[in-house]
């Protein structure tokens, strides 16, 4: 089996750049619970996907061996600077450049010192991957890609690491409900927006620790319209693809707001 | 620093797209990769309007791109230099670029304290290591590449898209007031800037060379049709029309006016009923770019 453990995580900077707020404090000590099974789990790279590294025209992937930087979040610079040390595995994501015309999608590489990493990877790496030890295939969240098509792109990824001999741990960026507040609010207060969006994460969280994987299918589409799930819950395509579906349950590390958004740290049962 | 007269003024607005490949046509020193042509048409639109903005001889440039993208509120950019690389994370092929400004931090807390009063929620950016975006970066190249005036950077807060067009617009309306009103308040000579494209509908691969002027026409021919029908209104000054019609060109084409910028900079100048010179129109990877400037002084 090449997938030894597989994550969801949110991609709001929030929890690690102001942790001493409570509500964001508990989503930070769910991350680092993740991070430590993830270890505990010895993968010999981390396949990533973040839903908010945009792409618009090709897949992208990371191809730079090592990427390193200070990020400050577009939204969130108040709370300070995000650093990041990445080591990539190259000849994996080159494969998975190379590889991807067999599932009908162009891919290019990324090597180019500066390009900008996104908070969602930052973050997550930072909690899954403390010190950048694990390598890493990043890849992109291209708009024009849908749900099935993400799936396809995970799986084909969990394919070329086994191709490898390489035990992978996936990790799936993104929120679960993503209607946030957009105004002031007292932090210290911060809860879902809408208790129906509180009421469809938790009804995901149930399937996902059930290890319902139909039910969860069923659930999925709806989920992303009516509750906003973001970018329809394709960082979740990105783990089931790369699972082949095949999960007997779930432990969630920690659930609720960030601005008013569903985050969720949901480790999957293999 | 800017100087400063009696009362402050809008003296012109400019639609300033920001496609990287104009700045990777042009082959300036601060952009890393090197071409051998391409979208001339545009970047000489560019230079008629570079030739127009140094006679007006502003204090200060204010920049509203879509680039910048904020859940909680507008945001103006703080700190008084901002400087680093910035990497297209779409076209990092042709656009690497070493970047260093002057921010005009007392306009941008008068822009920010005017929003409030507006009822908008605003902030100011005040971390020094933060990443100025590549559409600001790209249309003050374009229209300034001395770098030599200090500038106002807005963001593009997303409620168009996370609310509805006509709310969202709504908001980047009483941001323009704002800003108009605190232009007026400190004085300033302003010139504005909309970084927008029109029709953005674009192609989905690039030519293996990106400045291969064979493979560059309009996506469609709807949607130029429509980038000609709102240029030729603005054109006429016909300010009103485009107003009511930018809904629907924003739905048809993908416009990237949805964003705000163009509502922004209608609003501050007070939606002048005035011709617009158009400086050129070209595409790029499809999409519909047109420079235009209102002259305000002229007027
Ligand atoms: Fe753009």
């Amino acid at each position: 089996m090449a997938v030894v453990s597989a994550f969801l995580v949110p991609g709001s900077p929030l929890p690690y750049v102001k942790r001493d707020n409570p509500p964001w404090g508990k989503i930070a000590t769910g991350l680092e619970r993740a991070g430590a099974a993830l270890v505990r789990s010895e993968p010999d790279v981390i396949l990533l996907y973040s839903t908010q590294w945009i792409a618009v025209l090709d897949q992208l992937w990371q191809t730079r061996p090592r990427v390193s930087g200070l990020h400050v979040d577009e939204n969130w610079h108040e709370y300070g600077e995000l650093p990041y040390a990445l080591k990539i595995d190259t000849r994996l994501a080159k494969a998975c450049v190379s590889a991807t015309g067999t599932i009908g999608v162009k891919s290019k590489a990324v090597n180019y010192d500066g390009f900008p990493i996104d908070t969602g990877t930052i973050v997550a790496a930072n909690f899954l991957n403390p010190g950048g030890k694990i390598p890493m295939v990043l890849a992109s969240n291209n708009l024009y890609h849908d749900f099935a098509l993400t799936e396809k792109l995970g799986r084909l990824a969990a394919r070329l690491a086994r191709k490898q001999k390489k035990r992978v741990a996936v990790v799936g960026v993104g929120n679960f409900s993503g209607a946030f507040f957009r105004h002031e609010i007292d932090i210290a207060k911060d809860k879902i927006v809408a208790p129906k969006y509180d009421r469809w994460n938790k009804k995901i969280l149930a399937l996902l620790q059930a290890g319902d994987g139909k039910g969860l299918s069923a659930a999925l589409p709806e989920f992303a319209t009516k509750g906003k799930a973001d970018m329809g819950f394709k960082h979740g395509a990105w783990v089931l693809g790369a699972l082949g579906g095949k999960f007997t349950g779930a432990q969630v590390h920690a659930y609720g707001p960030l601005y008013g958004s569903g985050g969720a740290v949901v480790e999957f049962d293999l | 620093m800017p100087r400063t007269q009696k009362k402050g003024a809008i003296v012109a607005g400019f639609l300033a797209p920001h496609p990287p490949h104009l700045v990777y046509g042009e082959n300036p020193p601060q952009n890393e990769p090197r071409s051998q042509c391409g979208w001339e048409q545009l970047r000489w639109a560019y230079e008629r309007a570079r030739k127009s903005l140094d006679a007006l001889k502003p204090d200060v440039l204010l920049v509203h791109s879509p680039h910048w993208i904020t859940q909680q509120g507008h945001h103006f950019l703080g700190v008084p230099q901002l400087s680093g690389k910035s990497v297209d994370p779409i076209f990092p092929n042709i656009f690497r670029y070493t970047f260093a400004l002057n921010v005009d931090v007392a306009l941008a807390e008068a822009c920010c304290a005017e929003g409030a009063r507006q009822g908008l929620y605003t902030k100011l950016m005040r971390n020094p290591h933060f990443r100025v975006d590549y559409g600001t970066i790209t249309t003050l190249h374009m229209i300034r590449p001395q770098w030599d005036i200090p500038v106002v950077g807005l963001s593009a807060n997303n409620s168009p898209y996370y609310l509805s067009t006509e709310e969202g617009l709504q908001e980047m309306d009483r941001l323009g007031q704002a800003t108009r009103a605190a232009i007026e308040k400190l004085g300033r000579r302003a010139v504005l800037l909309a970084s927008n494209t029109l029709c953005h509908w674009h192609f989905h691969e690039e030519p293996a060379l990106p400045e291969d002027m064979s493979q560059e026409h309009p996506h469609s021919l709807s949607g130029y049709q429509w980038d000609m029908r709102i240029i030729d209104l603005l054109r006429q000054g016909n300010t009103k029309e485009v107003f009511r019609l930018l809904p629907q060109f924003i739905d048809e084409a993908f416009a990237e006016v949805k964003s705000g910028a163009f509502t922004w900079m209608f609003a501050a100048m007070g939606y002048p009923e005035i011709p617009a010179e158009l400086h050129g129109y070209g595409t790029v990877i499809g999409t519909g770019n047109a420079v235009m400037e209102w002259n305000l002084e002229g007027a």
